[in-house]
C-alpha cells in the first residue's frame, strides 16, 4: 500500500510494524519520523507487559468438578442409534424401504384423521351401537351370575339366615367379633418393643 | 487417564469433540485439559476474583460440553468455547459492578486465608525474589490497568494480547465487526498507555 505524502503510521500500520510486517515505504518514513517511532515504541511496550503477564490455572481438582456437571453421552446407545441409521442408509434399496414405510405411516394417519374429520356422524352411530352392546352384555352377565349362584348348595341356608332377623343380628354379632378379636390381635403383634434394645443406642 | 495422553496429542480440537460425542469421557478431559488455563486467565482477567473466576469457568465448560452437540465443527473449538466463556463473564459483570483490583486476594474475602486463597499466584516463570517483586508491581499495575478498561476493550486485548488470537476470530468470538474490534484493541492499548505512564517516569 502507498504511503500518502506526509502521512504518519495509523493504527493498522502499528500493527503491522508489531507483527514485523510493515512495508518498506512505511519502515523508511518509521526511521525519519521521531513522532510515529515513539508511538510505536510506546504501544510495543504495551504489548510487552501484557504478554509478560504471569501463567494462570484453576485449582487442582477444576476437571474433577466440571465433570461431576456433565452428562457423558451412553456409548451404547449412541452405538445402537448410529448402527441403525447406518443399516438403513446402506443401500439405495434400503432407503426406499425405509422412505416407503414412513410414507405408508404418515400417509395412514393423514388418511385416519381425514376420515374421522368427514365421517363424524358414522363415528357416532358406531359409538352409540358400542355402548348399547356394552350395556347388554353386562346385564347378561349379571344375570348369569345370579342364577348360579341361586344354584349353589349353600344358597338356602345363607338365605333362611337373612329372611330370619335374630338369626341375622346373631351372625352379624358373630362376625363384628371374630374382627374386634382379630385386629386386636394384629395390634398386639406389630406393637413396638417398650424395652431398649442393646447396640440400638448409636 | 495419563496413559491415554500420547494420542490425543495428534489430534484435532474436531476430533476430540466428535469422541466426545461418541461417548468418550477421556475425550471430555482432554477437551477441559486443553482450554482449563486459558478460559481460567481470560476470566480471571474480566472479573478479577480467583474463586468467582473458577466459578464461571466451570460454568463455561459445563455449558459447553453439555451442549457438545450444538458445536458446528465448520468453526474453531477455541472460538466458540472463549464466546461462551466470554458471555458468561459479560453477564456476570451485568450483575455485578465490581471493586478495584487487589493482587493479594480478592476484595469480598473477609478472612487472611481468604485473601491468600483468592490472590493472585505468580510464579508461573523461573525468577529470582527481586524480579518476583518488580514483576509483581509491573504486573499488578498492567493487571489494575486492564481492570479499569471497558469490559468490551478488556475481552479484545485479553484475546488479541494474552491468547494471541487474530483479528478475525476475536470478531467471530465477541459478534464484532472485523473494524471495530481494530478500534477497540487501538483505544485499549492508548488507555493502557497512559494508565502506565507513571510507572515510566
Amino acid at each position: 500500500m502507498t504511503r500518502p505524502s506526509g502521512a504518519h503510521l495509523s493504527p493498522d500500520e502499528i500493527d503491522s510494524w508489531l507483527a514485523g510486517t510493515l512495508a518498506l515505504e512505511w519502515q523508511q518514513h518509521l526511521d525519519h519520523c521521531q513522532a510515529c517511532l515513539e508511538r510505536a515504541e510506546a504501544e510495543r511496550e504495551i504489548v510487552e507487559q501484557i504478554g509478560m503477564l504471569p501463567l494462570m490455572s484453576p485449582a487442582p481438582d477444576f476437571a474433577e468438578r466440571v465433570m461431576a456437571s456433565v452428562v457423558v453421552p451412553d456409548p451404547f446407545a449412541i452405538r445402537s442409534l448410529q448402527a441403525t441409521q447406518r443399516s438403513l442408509f446402506a443401500t439405495r434399496k434400503s432407503v426406499a424401504v425405509a422412505a416407503s414405510l414412513a410414507l405408508l405411516l404418515l400417509g395412514s394417519m393423514a388418511g385416519s384423521i381425514a376420515w374421522s374429520v368427514t365421517h363424524q356422524e358414522t363415528l357416532a352411530s358406531i359409538g352409540t351401537w358400542l355402548l348399547a352392546q356394552g350395556g347388554q352384555v353386562a346385564w347378561l352377565g349379571l344375570r348369569g351370575l345370579a342364577s348360579n349362584l341361586i344354584e349353589q348348595p349353600w344358597y338356602s341356608g345363607v338365605r333362611s339366615v337373612i329372611d330370619n332377623p335374630a338369626r341375622l343380628a346373631l351372625g352379624s354379632a358373630l362376625v363384628s367379633l371374630a374382627y374386634l378379636v382379630g385386629v386386636f390381635a394384629l395390634r398386639r403383634l406389630l406393637a413396638l418393643p417398650t424395652q431398649q434394645v442393646a447396640h440400638a443406642g448409636i | 487417564m495419563a496413559n491415554n495422553r500420547p494420542e490425543w496429542g495428534g489430534l484435532s480440537d474436531q476430533e476430540v469433540v466428535l469422541l466426545a460425542r461418541a461417548g468418550k469421557e477421556a475425550a471430555y478431559r482432554e477437551l477441559i485439559r486443553r482450554y482449563e488455563r486459558p478460559i481460567f486467565a481470560l476470566l480471571f482477567r474480566m472479573v478479577r476474583d480467583r474463586e468467582l473466576s473458577e466459578d464461571l469457568a466451570q460454568e463455561t465448560f459445563v455449558k459447553a460440553l453439555n451442549a457438545i452437540d450444538s458445536y458446528r465443527p465448520e468453526f474453531k473449538f477455541s472460538s466458540w468455547i472463549f464466546k461462551i466463556a466470554n458471555n458468561t463473564a459479560i453477564d456476570h459483570l451485568r450483575r455485578r459492578e465490581l471493586d478495584t483490583l487487589s493482587l493479594d486476594g480478592s476484595p469480598h474475602a473477609e478472612t487472611p486465608e481468604a485473601m491468600q486463597a483468592t490472590a493472585l499466584q505468580i510464579g508461573a516463570r523461573q525468577e529470582s525474589p527481586l524480579d518476583t517483586v518488580e514483576a509483581k508491581e509491573l504486573g499488578g499495575a498492567i493487571e489494575a490497568a486492564i481492570g479499569s478498561l471497558r469490559p468490551e476493550y478488556r475481552s479484545c486485548i485479553l484475546l488479541r494480547h494474552v491468547e494471541g488470537r487474530p483479528y478475525e476470530e476475536i470478531a467471530e468470538i465477541l459478534n464484532l465487526p472485523l473494524g471495530t474490534v481494530k478500534t477497540y484493541i487501538h483505544r485499549a492499548r492508548n488507555e493502557l498507555r497512559l494508565s502506565l505512564a507513571h510507572l515510566k517516569e
